[in-house]
């Protein structure tokens, strides 16, 4: 049996993984100003991800997924929540500090760069959720002990 | 505020979603539900776009955007596991 699907869905996923990766990006940057935000917008990319394991076979996505780089990548976006989290740390914790008076990320209120550090903690779970979700499915993808 | 017409259109939606549950509730086969699933994305797509407009709020068709896209992978998740699965 082979390890990937026919050419209408190989085709297919190359046109669709770019729009859900796109998609994703943008619930994910827009997230203080739509539905959405960290988490969903992370969960749609690794659709995108999945999409491409399923469509290209286990073979095709072991030489692109890099299990460190994505283990590192997981730990950074939590390094990175954190840290936005303390920015304002003479205040208190979670002090939004950059839209108090902070020189970026205060502009008017339902603009994109608005709401202090929301983004980026938009960011960094979207980041996080995506490599784990993905280190995850790819994982339980390799593991394959029933045929012994 | 609702635009009613926008909404009777929804509850025609829903009446077709509940066709396709009692096709996926009987369906003697297992592909028939795969059917029926992928049917009730479809309507429930259209069922979201059509309460966006109901409603008046343009961001609900996000939402309708994400679960199409989303709805597809499952399907194929679906048939390729009943094509022999991975490997």
């Amino acid at each position: 049996m082979k390890s990937d699907m026919g050419l209408i869905v190989k085709t297919m996923a190359r046109a669709t993984i770019p729009l859900i990766g796109i998609f994703g990006a943008y619930v994910v940057s827009h997230g203080h100003l739509t539905p959405g935000g960290g988490f969903q917008g992370g969960a749609t990319i690794a659709g995108a991800g999945i999409l491409f394991i399923i469509a290209f076979g286990l073979d095709e996505a072991k030489k692109r997924i890099n299990k460190n780089l994505y283990s590192a990548l997981e730990g950074l976006g939590g390094l990175v929540f954190l840290g936005a989290a303390m920015l304002g740390l003479g205040v208190a914790f979670f002090y939004n500090t950059l839209w108090h008076n902070g020189p970026i990320l205060n502009g008017e209120p339902g603009t994109l760069l608005s709401a202090g550090y929301l983004p980026i903690m938009n960011l960094a779970v979207g980041l996080k959720v995506y490599t784990g979700l993905m280190s995850a499915v790819f994982a339980i993808a390799l593991f394959r002990r029933w045929r012994k | 505020m609702i635009f009613t017409e926008f909404f009777y259109g929804a509850i025609a939606i829903a009446l077709a979603a509940f066709i396709t549950l009692i096709r996926i509730m009987l369906g003697p086969s297992v592909p028939d539900r795969v059917v029926g699933v992928d049917t009730l994305n479809t309507l429930v797509v259209a069922g979201m776009i059509l309460l966006g407009a109901a409603y008046d709020r343009v961001i609900y068709i996000d939402i309708a955007i994400v679960y199409a896209l989303l709805s597809y992978i499952g399907t194929l998740v679906i048939a390729k596991y009943l094509q022999g699965g991975l490997e």
